[in-house]
């Protein structure tokens, strides 16, 4: 399984809240094929370990999208 | 027009921004009708529509966050925002759900500025480079160069990747890695970074380094990390957090089931927020590690963030962090029967034109003892020297390999004159005029005029003892001593020694920093209580291993280091009694009536507000360290 995992990083300016951490982290993880996501409040990046077959980087964004923040991927 | 409309409603950015002005201007509407022309018919539905503007947004999230079994602030919201409307109280509805639209807003925007310090470092690197495919200059992303393959940078650009100068040369301003202004000059087989700035000349790289794997990626997210390390204080104030919102409910419904008032229970929704107390902690660390990262200080984390401020005592390994670590006229040597005077002022005029590194403290020392006549015509040889006309003679300038160049041979007197030059370490620069070695002139690196006011420095900050541990030799290491004001020297030190000395001094009951390279000073660095890598651009052992890094040798980052941390733990502790009081203040307001929804609202908001206003003043560089740099230059230039 960990064969097919990627590991993707995004970026948002717009986390003014730690309250938002858990909303976004489970919004992703509620996407089919990813692994482990993490939001990291104080640089503003996520991290997450998902299966870019059943979950891409579009996904990814919009999943992020409906909870109400804009990301976009990051080359580190 | 409306495909513009449904992108700004699909950006949720843009979206929550229309929201709140529409929001914003049906309540200005209502109030103008009400107050400017006493028409009470419009109030209600255009205090509606705003609540409905602002907290449709606002109900999105909440609804998006309760599928995902996440009891979210926008719920708290939302809950007090239709209870307000169901009781009537239009006002306090749109009030709330307008302040918490315009407060989110105002808050990403300056929260985006606090991560800002690390902004500049990410956009230091440029996102193209032109490398060379069969031997035609190409224009590619900078993530896909290939290593070893050859990179062509120009005056005024960035370099893309890590790499080798193999062709080329170039004066290169390193201030994105090493924080450091002044640039540094790159010839063949100099190691150049991405990020760094071609001020000049034009370079042919070898990249060594592409993308995440360039020491400029590495330092970002070394600092990212550090900012993302968690003090305990802060573990426990973000677990608070995710039990924070049910209990909010909790209390809420209690207190309507004790007090009966609907309206108390609402505004307890309001200002229950977990605003400024979640965030009081993180937003002064963020600032700080950025702050100190824009200086070219790595600190790794809260925990060394706070330990900086409080080191009593300094052990440094080695002489080079004290000394200038560049080029100064040590020495002028006379010929062929010339004074010094002539020599220094041929040299000065030949050097008067030119950019190298070594003509700097030549012109300089010049320019000391009088007027300097500008050459009519200047040649300069890329990594030999230079060749100048004044007055009809011609006058060379430069290493040896300019004279084997031109062809003008040395007699015993000057190759013994060299030799006596290179036994003392110094860089030697030949001076011949119409075709006779007139002098030489030796450069080298010379005890900083600025390390006694730094060291100064550090003992005014509280550090008591700064202490020497060399493995030099002790006439040498004592010299230098004497001129900085170290306080004690230890020299002809093995590891080990330097170990049993950190010890020493801990037991004394000083916390000790030890500045070292990372690699020799291992055990010493590690029983130290904070452990310093000095000049560590680049370098990824001294990143990896030391738990501060600064990205040049200058000792004055170890005092600004420390009053980085004061000035966090200051501002930390600031925040949280900022934080603690309007959490205080708004129950007791509330309890005792005296605050509603709209004012507990806008006094939430406006404490998250000044709490990360408070953070980002750690980003100022603070004024004692302005005067010390004005200072330092001005040393620069007497000396």
């Amino acid at each position: 399984m960990t064969k097919t995992a990627t590991r993707t990083t995004l970026r948002s300016d717009e986390l003014s809240c730690p309250s938002c951490i858990p909303k976004i982290e489970k919004a992703l993880l509620a996407l089919p094929g990813v692994e482990k996501a993490e939001v990291k409040f104080a640089s503003g990046r996520i991290e997450v370990e998902h299966d870019p077959a059943l979950s891409d980087v579009d996904a990814l964004v919009n999943s992020i999208a409906k909870t109400g923040y804009t990301a976009k991927p990051s080359a580190f | 027009m409306f495909s513009m409309i449904t992108s700004i409603y699909r950006h949720p950015a843009s979206r929550r921004k229309w929201l709140t002005i529409f929001s914003g201007a049906f309540i200005t509407f209502a109030l103008v009708a009400w107050y400017g022309f006493g028409l009470a018919g419009p109030w209600a539905p255009l205090m509606t529509a705003a609540a409905i503007l602002a907290g449709y947004d606002i109900a999105l999230r909440a609804w998006a966050a309760l599928r995902l079994r996440h009891l979210s602030i926008e719920l708290l919201v939302i809950v007090a925002a239709t209870g307000a409307v169901f009781i009537d109280n239009y006002w306090e509805s749109a009030a709330v759900t307008f302040l918490f639209m315009l407060g989110a807003w105002l808050e990403s925007r300056t929260m985006s500025r606090t991560r800002g310090a690390l902004k500049a470092l990410i956009d230091a690197a440029p996102v193209t480079a032109t490398v060379l495919r069969g031997g035609e200059p190409v224009e590619v992303a900078a993530h896909v160069v290939q290593l070893g393959e050859t990179v062509l940078v120009k005056a005024g650009q960035r370099l893309p990747v890590d790499g080798e100068v193999i062709e080329g040369a170039a004066a290169v301003n390193e201030a994105a890695i090493t924080g450091e202004p002044i640039p540094a000059e790159k010839t063949p087989g100099s190691r150049v970074f991405a990020g760094t700035l071609a001020e000049n000349g034009l370079l042919y790289l070898r990249a060594t380094g592409v993308g995440a794997d360039t020491a400029l990626a590495r330092i970002i997210s070394r600092v990212e990390e550090a900012q993302e390390a968690k003090a305990p204080a802060q573990r426990m104030i973000e677990s608070f957090g995710r039990w924070y919102t049910p209990a909010v409910f909790l209390l809420a419904i209690g207190s309507y089931l004790v007090t009966r008032d609907i309206e108390l229970a609402l505004t307890l929704l309001v200002v229950g927020c977990p605003g400024a107390l979640v965030i009081s902690t993180p937003v002064s660390v963020i600032a700080g590690i950025g702050r100190a990262a824009r200086a070219g200080i790595l600190i790794k984390g809260g925990e060394h963030l706070e330990n900086a401020g409080r080191i009593t005592a300094l052990a440094l390994d080695k002489t080079g962090t004290l000394t200038e670590g560049r080029p100064r006229l040590a020495e002028v040597v006379a010929l062929a029967g010339q004074s010094r005077e002539d020599v220094l002022l041929w040299a000065g005029i030949a050097e008067t034109g030119s950019t190298h590194p070594l003509g700097r403290p030549i012109v300089e020392a010049a320019r000391a003892r009088g007027a300097l006549p500008t050459a009519e015509a200047l040649e300069e040889i890329s990594g030999m020297g230079l060749i100048a006309r004044h007055n009809d003679h011609q006058i060379a300038v430069g290493s040896h390999r300019l004279f084997d160049h031109l062809g003008i041979a040395f007699n015993a007197g000057t190759t013994d004159a060299i030799a006596r030059l290179h036994g003392l370490g110094h860089t030697v620069v030949i001076v011949a005029r119409d075709g006779e070695v007139v002098g030489l002139l030796g450069l080298a690196d010379m005890p900083r005029a600025s390390a006694k006011p730094m060291i100064d420095r550090l003992h005014a900050l509280g550090v008591r003892r700064v202490v020497m541990l060399t493995g030099d030799q002790r006439p040498a290491a004592e010299a230098i001593a004497r001129a900085v004001g170290v306080d004690e020297v230890h020299a002809g030190m093995m590891p080990d020694d330097k170990l049993d000395q950190i010890r020493a001094m801990q037991a004394e009951g000083l916390r000790v920093a030890m500045v070292g390279d990372g690699i020799n000073d291992a055990p010493a660095l590690a029983a130290a209580d904070i452990s310093i890598a000095m000049g560590a651009g680049g370098s990824d052992i001294a990143i990896e291993t030391a738990d501060i890094a600064l990205m040049t040798d200058d000792l004055g980052k170890i005092a600004e280091a420390m009053e980085i941390s004061r000035a966090t733990l200051t501002n930390m502790r600031q925040n949280l009694v900022i934080a603690v009081l309007t959490v205080v203040g708004l129950l007791v307001g509330v309890y005792t009536g005296s605050i509603h929804m709209a004012g507990g609202m806008l006094i939430h908001q406006l404490s998250v507000l000044i709490v990360i206003a408070n953070g980002m003043r750690l980003l100022r560089v603070p004024k004692a360290a302005k005067i010390g740099t004005a200072r330092q230059t001005a040393e620069h230039v007497v000396a």
